[in-house]
């Protein structure tokens, strides 16, 4: 896993703006859970999509 | 002897309803036996999270007065079974695995399937141990304790429907149900050696369970045989609009083509789904292969599904749960706490693309089912870890237990795809193969697991604990 993704400042300022309070007693082990996210992201996230790929609900008659 | 005093791993379920409906079995005898057999053997594995002793004595005397009455109680007559405990059950509280749920209100009626399962006979026994809010594949669970493996209790019984899944195991109810969100059937049938269905998403009405993941939950039963799940999913199916997501689709009774022999075109999946599991569950992947005399393997981008499917499932839970985790995340399991967290922080964007890369999947795997009618594919990365396994062993490598026991039911599950885990044992423990189909299929599925069934491959392990 890839801690560098995010610091845990990073981890500190996104708890902030979603209005979370993250105790420091778990504060690394939220930001080890984000890095392991975020590795998994970067397996898809930069893979080209066709803009027209569709992902809402598609109501058929 | 009497019906009563066969083993019930030898019965089924339709043999112990026709009994009843039959006026040989007594429903309230039935239950007595399996309550008290409930009370011996719970402590040891920790299934059951409340006994429903009460309600299962009237439910089944109600039975024995219908068949008095020369009226029919339905095809699962007196039939014992369980429910996760994110089903809700009228007057109790579903506690979904947490204490936060304790303070919500007790449920006023029952979720739908329960609903149908009792309007057909079957007999509730109680409440059975999960991950906290679904979210885990060991069901070791932080509050309510961890559920034992019954063919080996210093195992994990899988999760997280784990307490659903060892009940049957273990005897102590003839089938029940779980939920399944990325692999929470599966991976549980595959470490206690049952057989458990994942239907397609919409399929089943959820009316009256407790969510994780909108998008990706599913409600599904355990058997001990292919028979006993067939006619359970049959009983359930059916549209309820209480579930936005319910198909609006007939009933599709699966039960009926058990006995066709399987001769569809069928392939293994190949790259992801072989090189994520250990040598025990590609040997069984490839014995089931044999059997249906595949010669095709198929590759997906699994690991970009089972990926996108790992940041929703985080994403989601943490949405769902924002409230709680802003004022009570104390009160959370703190394996479960951490990573809802890190979900509620993920970027819009990794969120986002996860979607619109599942339809990209869904068009690669509906691609290959023009070809084929069932893709097979291990379970679970390994047989049963022990309880408490900090690492399992993937591709040659240590990886913590618990975020990797799913990475081969994720991809699947985050297409909705219908799948039948079927067991396959040897001298070591079980493991469990994904015959997967079509959407809408299950009957497709049943009909392979049933087949393979009778070429002796799959079979729950006999030798009940007492």
């Amino acid at each position: 896993m890839s801690t560098g993704r995010a610091t845990l400042e990073d981890v500190e300022r996104l708890a902030k703006m979603a209005g979370l309070e993250i105790s420091p007693a778990y504060l690394r082990s939220v930001h080890l859970n984000l890095c392991l996210l975020l590795d998994q992201a970067a397996l898809f996230v930069d893979q080209p999509l066709d803009p027209i790929v569709e992902p809402a609900p598609v109501y058929r008659p | 002897m009497k019906l009563l005093d066969y083993p019930v791993d030898l019965i089924g379920i339709a043999t112990i309803a026709r009994g009843v409906r039959e006026g040989r079995l007594s429903a309230v005898a039935l239950i007595e036996s399996r309550l008290a057999r409930i009370e011996r053997l719970n402590p040891r594995f920790n299934c059951f999270t409340e006994i429903l002793g009460e309600r299962a004595r009237r439910e089944a005397e109600a039975v024995d007065a219908l068949v008095a009455a020369g009226r029919d109680p339905g095809p699962l007559a007196g039939v014992p079974f369980g429910v996760k405990d994110n089903y809700d059950v009228a007057g109790r509280i579903t506690t979904a695995g947490s204490i936060i749920n304790r303070d919500r209100a007790a449920a006023a009626s029952d979720a739908v399937l329960l609903q149908r399962l009792t309007a057909s006979g079957a007999v509730l026994v109680g409440t059975q141990n999960m991950d906290e809010y679904a979210y885990g594949f060991t069901t070791e669970n932080h509050h309510y304790g961890p559920t034992r493996n019954p063919i080996d209790t210093e195992r994990s019984a899988g999760g997280s429907s784990g307490g659903s899944a060892a009940s049957v195991a273990a005897g102590l109810c003839d089938f029940s149900l779980g939920t399944d969100t990325n692999g929470s059937i599966r991976v549980p049938s595959s470490f206690c050696g049952i057989f458990g269905l994942k239907p397609t998403f919409g399929r089943l009405p959820r009316t009256g369970t407790f969510p994780f993941v909108h998008e990706l939950d599913h409600l599904g039963p355990f058997a001990r045989s292919v028979a006993d799940l067939a006619l359970v999913y049959d009983m359930v199916q059916g549209f309820d609009a209480g579930d936005a997501a319910c198909a609006d689709r007939p009933v599709d009774a699966a039960r009926h083509g058990l006995d066709i022999a399987w001769t569809g075109s069928t392939a293994l999946l190949d790259g992801w789904f072989d090189s994520m599991a250990d040598a025990q569950g590609r040997a069984a992947a490839a014995c089931v292969a044999e059997v249906f005399g595949v010669t095709t393997r198929v590759s997906l981008s699994g690991a970009q599904a089972r990926a996108a499917a790992f940041v929703m499932t985080s994403a989601s839970g943490g949405n769902l749960h924002l409230e709680s985790l802003r004022h009570r995340a104390a009160d959370f399991d703190p394996a479960t706490r951490d990573r809802l967290l890190a979900g509620a922080l993920l970027p819009a964007n990794a969120v986002l693309q996860a979607q619109r890369f599942r339809s990209l999947f869904r068009e690669q795997v509906l691609g290959a089912f023009r070809h084929h009618d069932l893709l097979i594919a291990p379970a679970t990365p390994c047989a049963a870890p022990l309880l408490g396994q900090p690492t399992i062993e993937v591709d040659g490598k240590p990886v913590p237990t618990r975020a990797n026991i799913g990475l081969l039911t994720q991809p699947l599950s985050f297409i909705g795809l219908p799948i039948v885990t079927v067991p396959i044992t040897s001298d070591a423990l079980p493991i469990g193969v994904q015959l997967i189909a079509p959407p809408w299929r299950e009957d497709l599925a049943l009909q392979a697991a049933a087949h393979l069934e009778r070429s002796g491959l799959t079979h729950v392990q006999s030798g009940l604990p007492c």
